[in-house]
C-alpha cells in the first residue's frame, strides 16, 4: 500500500464541514483550533465504530494515529487521540471524556496499532482502562507500582519508593 | 593546573636521567600496582540522563579523560571497574543498576555524577525517583552539580585516583585490624 500525500486539496473549514456531516451524532462542538488541526468531542460508546470509520474515510482517511494523551479534569478523565491524514496533510483532535467512577474505552488497537504503547501509558498514568487491549501492562512504571502518578488526586506512597 | 591538585593526589615521578644507565628500582608492589591501576580506570557507561552528555564530552578531544588514563568507556560491565552513575536514577532502573554493578569484577568503584545521582536532585519529590544511587550501591565519590561540567567530573576522577592509590594489595589475615597494610 502506497500512502498518498496532499493528493486532496480541502481547506480546513472543509475538513470540519465534512467531518460534522460524516459523525452528525458521535462528534460534537467541531471547530478548527490550529492551522492544521480540526479539533472535535467524541461520545465515548461511538469510540471504535468512529475510529474505524475515520480510516476508511473518503478523501480524509485519517490513517495514522500520532499520539494518544490523558487529561484529568476532575469528575471526568479524558482521552484525546490525535489522528493524522495524509492525503490532506491535516490532524484531527478527538476529544473523549469518561467517568473518574469508571474510567473504561474501548482500545482502538485494532484499527490503528500505533495505540498500543499509547494505551498502557494512558492506562500507566492515568489509570483509564482500555477494553479489549491485547496486552494492557504498565509501560513506563514497574509492574508492582500502586496507583496512576499523573491523576491529580495520587498521593505518594511509601510502597512505591523501596528504595528509599 | 598543577598548583590546583592537592598535594595527596600529587605522585612522584623518577627523574628521567637516571634512566640512562641500567639501573635497579626499589619501590613497593602497592605503590607500583595501585599506581598503575588508577591510570587505567575503564568507566562504564552508566548514562542515564542530561549528565551523560557531559560526561561523553568529557571523553572527547575538547576535555579528553584520556589525559587521566580513563578514555575507553565500555559499555558492558565485565570490562569495567568503575561505574559513573550520571542521571537520574529511578525506582524501575534501580534493580538493574545493583546487577550491572554485581556483575562488575572486583575491585570496582562508583562515582555519583550530579545532583540526581546524589540525592535526587530536582526531582526529589518524584513518584519514580530513587533518592540518590547510594541506596542502592556504595558510591566512593560524590559529584556537584546540574549537569557538572567535565572539569568537575575531572575532579572527582582524580579524587578517585587518590582513593585509588591507597589501595593495598597485601591480604588481610585473619585476626589483624582491618586497616592494616593501608
Amino acid at each position: 500500500m502506497t500512502l498518498e500525500i496532499g493528493t486532496v486539496d480541502l481547506t480546513m473549514d472543509e475538513i470540519a464541514g465534512r467531518l460534522a456531516a460524516a459523525f452528525p451524532v458521535e462528534l460534537s462542538a467541531v471547530s478548527v483550533q490550529e492551522p492544521d488541526t480540526v479539533v472535535a468531542h467524541l461520545e465515548r460508546t461511538r469510540l471504535k465504530d468512529v475510529a474505524r470509520r475515520l480510516k476508511e474515510l473518503p478523501q480524509l482517511a485519517y490513517e495514522t494515529l500520532n499520539w494518544i494523551a490523558g487529561v484529568d479534569l476532575g469528575a471526568q478523565l479524558e482521552s484525546v487521540y490525535h489522528v493524522y491524514s495524509w492525503r490532506t496533510n491535516t490532524y484531527l483532535e478527538l476529544h473523549v471524556t469518561v467517568p473518574r467512577a469508571k474510567a473504561e474505552l474501548d482500545t482502538v488497537t485494532d484499527v490503528w496499532p500505533a495505540a498500543d504503547w499509547h494505551e498502557r501509558e494512558a492506562w500507566d498514568m492515568m489509570g483509564i482502562r482500555y477494553l479489549g487491549h491485547p496486552d494492557l501492562r504498565r509501560i513506563l512504571l514497574k509492574d508492582d507500582f500502586v496507583g496512576h502518578p499523573l491523576r491529580k488526586d495520587y498521593v505518594d506512597l511509601a510502597e512505591n519508593h523501596p528504595h528509599a | 593546573m598543577s598548583d590546583m591538585v592537592p598535594d595527596r593526589l600529587k605522585i612522584g615521578y623518577p627523574k628521567l636521567e637516571k634512566f640512562q644507565n641500567p639501573n635497579v628500582i626499589t619501590t613497593t608492589a602497592d605503590f607500583v600496582f595501585s599506581w598503575a591501576r588508577s591510570n587505567s580506570v575503564f568507566p562504564f557507561t552508566y548514562g542515564l540522563a542530561c549528565c551523560a552528555i557531559e560526561m561523553l564530552s568529557s571523553g572527547f578531544a575538547r576535555f579528553d579523560v584520556a589525559r587521566y588514563g580513563m578514555e575507553v568507556f565500555r559499555p558492558t560491565p565485565r570490562q569495567c571497574d568503575l561505574m559513573i552513575v550520571a542521571g537520574t536514577l529511578n525506582e524501575k532502573m534501580a534493580p538493574v543498576l545493583k546487577r550491572l554493578y554485581d556483575q562488575m569484577a572486583e575491585p570496582k568503584w562508583v562515582v555519583s555524577m550530579g545532583a540526581c545521582a546524589t540525592s535526587g536532585g530536582p526531582f526529589y519529590d518524584g513518584y519514580n525517583v530513587v533518592n540518590g544511587v547510594d541506596k542502592v550501591v556504595p558510591v566512593d565519590v560524590y559529584i556537584p552539580g546540574c549537569p557538572p561540567r567535565p572539569e568537575a567530573l575531572f575532579q572527582g576522577l582524580l579524587e578517585l585516583q587518590g582513593k585509588i592509590r591507597q589501595h593495598s594489595f597485601a591480604p588481610v589475615l585473619p585476626g589483624a585490624p582491618e586497616d592494616a597494610g593501608s
